[in-house]
């Protein structure tokens, strides 16, 4: 059977092992986590229990030490198309990471260019108006069609993850990693953010795990709750099944991260 | 009314003495001064004694030589042709600077062959004056203005690329991250995130570069590159010195028109960012 099917189903994200140390600190610790396709799930957990290390895993800006992760079967850490892979992965930021002097549409085409050969993205001007209309639905699905000309840096917070959001549509991703989308944000622009990325993970079949440091948040929005604890899942339920007390042991329970011997 | 705070709070820590190392810093400052001193021989027991020399050359400079068809208009020529050797000196450089800064800087990451190469160029440019490729330039090409816009751009080749490649090096790594695990290229990463970020700070110091090179090309003059620089040094050979002054006003009224325009177009550039 392939990696992520997992009796006829399909995981679009499928982690088994992952572990990760920084200087003896164990981070990650054999993780292991799927995400399906169309649903939205919430990692939880204390500071530096590996939540976003997770993340950085799997977009590859971190080498696992070991463990295994497939995007809809593929191993994304197998080197032999990197650019190909990450084209797959989207990955939104707690700061929007977005080009302050662009236009919010200039941002949002930027996405597309792993897709673009060099010369059709030499400068916005040169982007193929095909891209252009697809960067403006994008724009439109996070609402911020109106603002499309306007430069990032008259936006709001809030505006700015929405933009950074419709840049990582642009992308087409099979997978979206949010981490910490909102914990620069107002709450109102929080709770317009999450229930943005709740959405589009039902409407576009969109796996989507975001790092949350706002239980309340997480299970208002998300269909599921992951939360780590020492580097492994500690606690994997529907939000529905959950309340703020089972949450209350991720942050309680955190003791100082083991040393490896 | 004062009221006192009581408080539970420990004192502040004491503050330390300057440790001996400072010390034997502060030693070696002075000395090194003192024979700096020494070895310019500088004094002002000569320049004292020697006033009256400057005396002497004010009264033969002034007042300034304004006749308009022999000095002033000449010399309006000239400032202008100096303002263009330093303008041509500065722009045509920006090709070169972009390519250099790119791959001088880390943000970019072309590879380590590639920004050790950078380096070192920009630090080969920079380290000779713009006179002596002007010299260089003159037995190649003649004298005249030519030569002087040859040295300016080779020299600021080198000291804008190391400029600009500091200011990218400077930018919110965010954006290029963010690009990068997108898919995205390190060239089209440098064109949609490294260079749109840095913009404003480039466009600040390539007019800032504008004017140090109009200056500069004023001392170009001297060495035979055109301008107003070889009128000063021609007064200056016939014991003209008021015509001297006049040039040397005509040239105060060229950087300081050139300045007003530089902090201008800077604060206009910063504020739309």
């Amino acid at each position: 059977m392939p990696p992520g099917h997992d009796g006829g189903h399909v995981a679009r994200l499928h982690v088994r092992g992952l572990r990760k140390a920084y200087a003896g600190r164990r981070v990650l610790d054999g993780l292991d986590l799927d995400v399906p396709a169309g649903q939205l799930a919430a990692l939880l957990g204390a500071n530096g229990c590996g939540k976003s290390t997770a993340l950085r895993c799997v977009v590859g800006l971190e080498t696992p030490d070991a463990g295994s992760i497939h995007v809809d079967g593929r191993d994304v850490a197998a080197g032999d198309n990197v650019r190909a892979g990450r084209r797959e992965v989207a990955m939104v930021f707690q700061h929007s990471h977005l080009v302050g002097r662009r236009s919010a549409l200039d941002n949002v085409c930027a996405g597309a260019l792993g897709r673009l050969p060099l010369h059709r993205s030499l400068a916005p001007l040169l982007f193929p108006a095909q891209i252009r209309r697809e960067a403006m639905a994008c724009l439109d699905r996070v609402g911020l069609a109106h603002r499309a000309g306007d430069r990032v840096s008259r936006l709001s917070g809030g505006q700015r993850q929405r933009v950074a959001i419709a840049r990582a549509l642009c992308q087409r991703p099979r997978l979206l990693l949010a981490d910490e989308p909102v914990s620069a944000l107002d709450p109102a622009a929080a709770e317009h953010v999450l229930a943005l990325l709740a959405g589009l993970a039902h409407e576009q079949d969109l796996a989507v795990l975001a790092v949350l440091h706002q239980p309340d948040l997480a299970l208002r929005h998300a269909d599921r709750v992951v939360g780590l604890l020492h580097g492994r899942v500690h606690l994997d339920a529907a939000a529905t099944d959950l309340d703020a007390g089972d949450l209350d042991q991720l942050y309680t329970g955190a003791r100082r991260p083991e040393v490896v011997a | 009314m004062t009221q006192t705070v009581v408080t539970q709070a420990p004192p502040p820590p004491a503050r330390r003495p300057p440790g001996p190392r400072a010390v034997v810093v502060a030693l070696l400052l002075i000395v090194l001064h003192l024979v700096a001193l020494a070895d310019t021989e500088f004094s002002v027991h000569t320049l004292v004694r020697g006033w009256h020399g400057i005396v002497d050359f004010f009264s033969q400079a002034l007042p300034p030589d304004t006749s308009w068809s022999d000095v002033v208009e000449p010399g309006v020529r000239a400032c202008v042709t100096t303002f263009y050797i330093g303008l041509l000196g500065t722009t045509l450089s920006i090709p070169f600077a972009v390519l250099a800064a790119v791959a001088g800087s880390r943000t970019t990451g072309l590879g380590t062959a590639a920004y050790q190469l950078a380096r070192w160029v920009m630090s080969a440019l920079r380290a000779v004056p713009e006179v002596v490729y002007a010299l260089v330039f003159v037995t190649a090409v003649g004298l005249g203005p030519f030569p002087g816009v040859l040295a300016l751009v080779v020299h600021n080749t080198g000291v804008m690329g190391k400029l600009w490649s500091e200011a990218m090096d400077e930018i919110d790594r965010g954006p290029v991250e963010a690009l990068r695990i997108s898919g995205a290229g390190r060239t089209q990463v440098v064109l949609h995130a490294v260079l749109p970020a840095v913009l404003p700070q480039c466009v600040g110091l390539l007019l800032y570069r504008l004017d140090v090179n109009v200056r500069a090309s004023l001392v170009l003059g001297l060495v035979g590159a055109g301008g107003v620089g070889f009128l000063i040094d021609q007064s200056v050979n016939l014991f003209r010195f008021d015509q001297m002054v006049t040039y040397i006003a005509l040239v105060l009224v060229m950087i300081v028109a050139v300045d007003l325009l530089s902090i201008t177009v800077r604060r206009r550039v910063t504020n739309t960012s």
